[in-house]
């Protein structure tokens, strides 16, 4: 049975039946999924969802699909790890990391919102799908269309990591490199969405992908027990996931699912690339577009669609906001690696970085649960690793040669504890 | 010349919040309708969104003026679109 009311305009309220629309044709506001909790009442409870399959697919109450899942049959219910090393590292008390980086099939919370997006295309009757990508969503269009039998198009900036070009590359897209950035590619995607009508994930379908990240905060309340964390630290590209991770956790809390602890929401950015951030930090409610200059690739949007959204939850939720350097990403990226043995891309060090920052700043208590979201896997951007470590060293296969270098590994700790000892 | 009708965001920075942009785009198109959906103005930045109504290649060269003038105009994603 499907909840689902009606699309309904963020700003004005007004309502629109299920089709593929964007913007509200009053004020050109967003539209969103709208259910009826009155009706899911005493239906969807811990137990329904607990009954469901180990994916996305168990929330589908919660999510704008009407008929038998086809795609996504594997995406999501990913690890919430309690991450007590890196807890210790940084002196706080309960921390979790929600790591979409082994999401299936493309490991990154992309798998989420393309399960949904490609349902609805398929409900809809479309045979060709698409969308705007900084890497992440491309792989996860061509990955589920390849599954699905629908074509796909996908189209990025030009100057993407290669990694991120054949991870689209191996599931046979058709795929287009655009001069200019993100933004540049996202006006053309609305373009080509309206000249031939086809669906264009993250433009006419928008309202139901962005519905998809929701699960990203259904499985942190659920597998932290049905709780919620008191702080969740978001990154913010497109401005999707986090007004989504919000809605999800209001959503639990209306279907009294779990018990509202008044969580708040934290937005991380790229320092090259914050204008939510700064807007946050400004107090002001609107963002001002910026021209990215980051290596967090995937979340340099300049421009965000949500970017509005996602200052207003944060503001709503009483949290706040902070960026990080290209060497502050860099080294959050080894410290999650170090103390929890997870590789994450730059947008998962920008996270962690700027989760950092919080804690030293005293906007989140240290004796209070903390959850970062890791949206995305580090293999795919290794190119921003390279010169960061010490070369290995090259020895014969000789037990007498590596002797030598494990009395080296024993000399230097050795100094480090006496310099420590001073 | 076909009409037609164009939803735009209209973007103010850099001092041209403080200028009568639309009215100066009025004056020099008086045939293009603008229609004023939504509107947020703050010190440093202005957001609007506009419909254009008129003939196609007028609204082209309107949009082409604010643009000289300093407004950053971008399309409105699209409204409904049918499967194809």
């Amino acid at each position: 049975m499907s909840y689902v009311s009606c699309l309904r305009c963020k700003e004005c309220g007004a309502e629109y039946p299920i089709e593929p629309r964007t913007v509200c044709d009053h004020d050109f506001g967003p539209v969103e999924v709208a259910y009826d909790y009155e009706a899911m009442r005493g239906k969807v409870t811990r137990q329904s969802i607990e009954a469901g399959p180990r994916s996305i697919w168990r929330y589908r109450d919660l999510l704008p699909v009407a008929s038998e899942p086809r795609v996504g049959l594997n995406s999501g219910y990913t690890p919430l790890i309690k991450a007590d090393n890196l807890a210790a590292e940084l002196g706080v008390r309960e921390l979790y990391i929600k790591d979409d980086s082994t999401n299936y099939p493309t490991f990154s919370y992309k798998d989420r919102v393309v399960a949904v997006a490609l349902m609805k295309a398929i409900e809809f009757g479309f045979d060709t799908v698409g969308c705007a990508s900084t890497g992440n969503l491309a792989h996860s269009v061509a990955a589920h269309a390849a599954k699905a039998g629908l074509t796909a198009f996908v189209m990025i900036p030009h100057d993407l990591e290669e990694g991120k070009i054949i991870g689209s590359q191996v599931f046979s897209p058709r795929m287009v490199k655009i001069r200019g950035n993100y933004d540049d590619v996202n006006r053309l995607c609305s373009q080509i969405a309206d000249k031939y009508g086809w669906a264009i994930v993250n433009v006419n379908l928008r309202p139901y992908y962005t519905e998809g990240a929701k699960t990203h905060g259904f499985e942190i309340a659920e597998q932290l027990g049905w709780k919620l964390p008191q702080h969740t630290v978001v990154p913010v590209a497109g401005g999707t996931i986090l007004p989504k991770i919000w809605k999800a956790y209001q959503e639990f809390i209306t279907l009294g699912i779990v018990e509202d602890n008044k969580p708040k929401m934290y937005a991380a950015q790229a320092a090259g690339c914050n204008p939510v951030v700064t807007a946050i930090e400004e107090n002001s409610d609107l963002f001002r577009p910026q021209k990215p200059q980051t290596i967090a690739k995937s979340i340099a949007i300049g421009n965000p669609a949500d970017g509005y959204y996602v200052i207003k939850v944060v503001r709503e939720s009483g949290g706040y906001g902070a960026s990080a350097t290209d060497s502050e990403i860099i080294d959050a990226i080894k410290l999650l690696a170090r103390t929890e043995g997870i590789f994450t891309e730059p947008a998962g060090g920008t996270t962690l970085a700027a989760a950092i920052k919080l804690i030293q700043q005293g906007r989140i208590p240290r004796d209070e649960s903390i959850c970062v979201c890791i949206t995305g896997n580090g293999l795919k951007t290794i190119e921003v690793m390279h010169g960061q470590f010490a070369a290995a060293p090259v020895i014969n296969a000789k037990l007498s040669e590596f002797d030598v270098i494990v009395d080296e590994i024993k000399e230097k700790a050795a100094a480090a504890t006496a310099t420590a000892g001073v | 010349m076909s009409e037609t009708t164009r939803k735009c965001w209209l973007t103010f920075e850099g001092g041209h919040q403080n200028e009568p942009c639309l009215w100066k785009m009025s004056r020099r198109y008086p045939d293009v309708v603008f229609d004023i959906r939504q509107a947020s103005v703050q010190k440093d930045i202005g957001i609007m969104a506009v419909l254009f109504s008129g003939k196609e290649e007028e609204i082209e060269a309107a949009l082409k003026y604010l643009i000289e003038l300093g407004v950053k105009v971008d399309p409105v994603e699209g409204g409904s679109l049918v499967a194809g």
